[in-house]
């Protein structure tokens, strides 16, 4: 509890079981707060939306066995998303451990692949050095999860050993300066340079510093979808979303470039399909030495902080061009992207269920997303500008991370709207936790688009599987009636001309809201862009343009 | 071949973390040697993999473990390799360069052995 304090914790999410009511006690008098959640993925993931916020770590604690093994989807959820979360398992005396003991699971193991570090604490005397350590690891170099296994013996032994002082090494790694010249170089040389932003570049808030170098450069910028929202979407230089559900200028510009400064991003294959597909001049900056080359070949490679390593180069390039073919040309693209998307007709459109946040969100909002088609309308159409935050599981895409990261994300910012964008199928993996939000009063804003389907399978099977529907139908849930049993208000949308009103009291509520837009089930995400060595496949929707949606 | 060498914490678990890099990667480890060291706490892990490329990568990845204290890759005039042979007129151990060892084990055509690499 000293070393908990001391790091500045000040609520954890759980569920308490025998092997952890020893901690259970003690933090009564502790003065951190406790969130009783309804199932410990939901406590996981909730840690997670208040890392991502907060950018420190988020807490959750669960028991030994069954509860320790519900935290896994959502601790490997914040490791591909490299979030800080530390998650705290009980674990059966150290005298039962290994005899398949009540509640036992060898929990230690199974989060070895999906933490960055994992502890499982034999000796009470090392447990603050321990728990310690896990903070310094969480935010160290890449961030992501540690676990911290403690037997219940050791829970109760401990005997107050002072823990060791906070060590916060808060220094980032810089390039080296031979590779930041070189970057410059390479980037002044560049005719068509391109920047393309991934998580790392979001983590390190160095949206300003590539900002500076693309007005410097004229380049565009594009983001991945973790990416998204490093820097805001309505500067004329931002492309916006790049890859498989992203927009046809950002695409335009990625196949299209001849320098591509990638910071902090994997080149996913939901990125950039095959790795072949990237035969440009790659510079690639990430703090984690093991990303580079790992997917593609860069002709430079950056080990280093994406802030600092943008604002080293930056202060190297002494160009200064104003305009040039290329910014213009993908700009005219970005032009003719912003396709009108304010659908007005029934049964409603998505789209313009999308249309209508980015004009009533506030300048800060926080937006959260589930998984599927309800997240890539949302990847896709939503304006992240100003101040507001876009927060998606896009490593894992777990379905079910949205309502309790978005209930995590209000606990990190609690004067900040926070909203859920959510499809029906990934809600009801985690609806549960609308009880823990009435409970503890947290207005969080589910904005349901409800297909009753599985819709992003729905698509899938129409367009690869020649149109054969199987396993994806959920329909015959009353969603708002589900919402009330929980405690929260329900509110069903049918018509488009009631979805500003809806969407507005929910925003306006001092508790949940669920608001139960019934989408045309028949709409599906386009474009849909398949990257390959030999070119890319683009499978449009409406869009009276080429290359558009 | 090549032979990778690291110093680890010297504790359960660790043994189950390090193969798991492997694992992910889908690279055999050919052949591996752990032992106590001169670093109180720590052991040293000797081990081998066929190709250069996966060992680099290896070794990156080995690099971010918190219980790898430092790793690289040895060459070859650091490397010994060591074989125990049981032939018809009991055990032998054999110590020499990769391809000394190699032979004799070829030549004595031993019912059962083992055949490692060893470095520092
Ligand atoms: C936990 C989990 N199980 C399965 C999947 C595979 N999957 C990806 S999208 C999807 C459908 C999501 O449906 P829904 O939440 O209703 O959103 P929609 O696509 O309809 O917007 C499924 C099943 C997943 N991503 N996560």
């Amino acid at each position: 509890m000293d070393v908990l304090r001391s790091e500045n914790v000040e609520l954890m999410f759980g569920i308490p079981g025998a092997a952890t009511l020893p901690l259970y006690d003690e933090l009564l008098d502790s003065g951190i707060r406790h969130i009783l959640v309804r199932h410990e993925q939901g406590a996981a993931h909730m840690a997670d939306g208040y890392a991502r916020i907060k950018r420190s770590p988020g807490i959750c604690i669960a028991t030994s066995g069954a509860g320790a093994t519900n935290l896994v989807t959502g601790v490997a959820t914040a490791y591909l998303d490299s979030s800080p979360v530390i998650a705290i398992t009980g674990q059966v005396p150290t005298n039962v451990m290994g005899s398949d003991g009540f509640q036992e699971a060898d929990i230690f193991s199974l989060m070895m692949p999906i933490t960055k570090h994992n502890f499982r604490v034999t000796d009470p005397s090392t447990l603050a050095t321990d728990l310690r350590s896990a903070f310094r690891i969480s935010m160290s170099g890449r961030f992501g999860p540690v676990h911290i296994d403690i037997p219940k013996d050791v829970l109760t032994r401990e005997n107050g050993v002072q823990p060791p002082p906070t060590s916060v090494d808060a220094t980032r790694p810089g390039p080296r300066s031979d590779e930041a010249l070189v970057a410059a170089k390479m980037l002044m040389a560049a005719e068509r340079p391109l920047i393309m932003l991934g998580g790392g570049a979001k983590w390190s808030r160095a949206g300003t510093e590539a900002l500076a170098i693309a007005e410097k450069l004229a380049a565009p910028i594009v983001t991945t979808l973790m990416g998204k929202g490093a820097v805001p979407e309505t500067h004329p230089l931002v492309l916006g979303l790049v890859g498989m559900h992203g927009r046809a200028a950002a695409n335009y510009a990625l196949d299209n470039c001849d320098v591509l400064l990638a910071v902090g991003a994997r080149f996913s294959d939901r990125t950039v399909g095959e790795a072949g597909s990237c035969n440009m001049k790659v510079i690639h900056v990430d703090i984690d030495r093991t990303e580079l080359g790992k997917n593609i070949c860069p002709t430079l490679g950056i080990v280093a902080d994406a802030k600092a390593a943008l604002s080293a180069i930056n202060d190297l390039i002494d160009l200064k061009i104003h305009s040039s073919m290329w910014s213009k040309s993908s700009g005219d693209m970005m032009g003719r992207c912003d396709c009108d998307i304010d659908v007005c007709e029934d049964p409603i459109s998505p789209r313009k269920v999308i249309f209508e946040l980015n004009r009533i969100l506030p300048q800060d909002a926080i937006i959260v997303t589930e998984v599927g088609q309800c997240q890539m309308w949302a990847a896709h159409f939503l304006e992240i500008r100003d101040q507001r935050t876009f927060v998606t599981s896009g490593g894992l895409g777990t379905m079910g991370f949205g309502l309790p990261a978005a209930i995590g994300a209000k606990f990190a910012a609690p004067d900040r709207k926070v909203i859920d964008i959510a499809g029906d199928g990934s809600f009801m993996m985690v609806c549960q936790e609308l009880a823990t939000a009435s409970k503890e009063n947290i207005p969080v804003a589910v904005v349901l688009m409800n297909n009753t389907r599985l819709g992003m399978i729905k698509q899938h099977q129409r367009i690869f599987y020649g149109n054969r529907l199987t396993a994806q139908d959920l329909s015959g849930v009353d969603m708002v009636k589900l919402a009330e049993a929980f405690g929260a208000e329900g509110i069903r949308v049918d018509d488009y001309r009631d979805l500003v009103p809806a969407l507005e009291t929910a925003l306006e509520s001092e508790g949940p809201v669920l608001v139960d837009i019934q989408i045309n089930r028949e709409e599906d995400i386009f474009p849909l862009t398949l990257r390959t060595a030999a070119g890319s496949t683009v499978y449009r929707g409406s869009c009276p343009y080429n290359g558009g949606c | 071949m090549e032979v990778i060498s690291m110093i680890v914490n010297d504790e359960f678990g660790v043994m189950q973390r390090i193969m798991g890099e492997f694992t992910r990667k889908r690279i055999n480890v050919e052949t591996i040697v752990v032992g106590k060291c001169e670093v109180p706490g720590k052991a040293r892990i000797v081990l081998t993999v066929l190709d250069k490329e996966m060992a680099d990568i290896a070794v990156e990845r080995l690099g971010r473990l918190h219980d790898v204290e430092d790793v690289e890759i040895v060459d070859e005039s650091r490397q010994s390799a060591y074989a125990l042979i049981s032939t018809s007129k009991g055990w032998i151990g054999l110590v020499g360069s990769r391809n000394e060892v190699a032979e004799i084990i070829e030549r004595a055509r031993p019912e059962h052995y083992i055949n490692t690499v060893n470095a520092l």
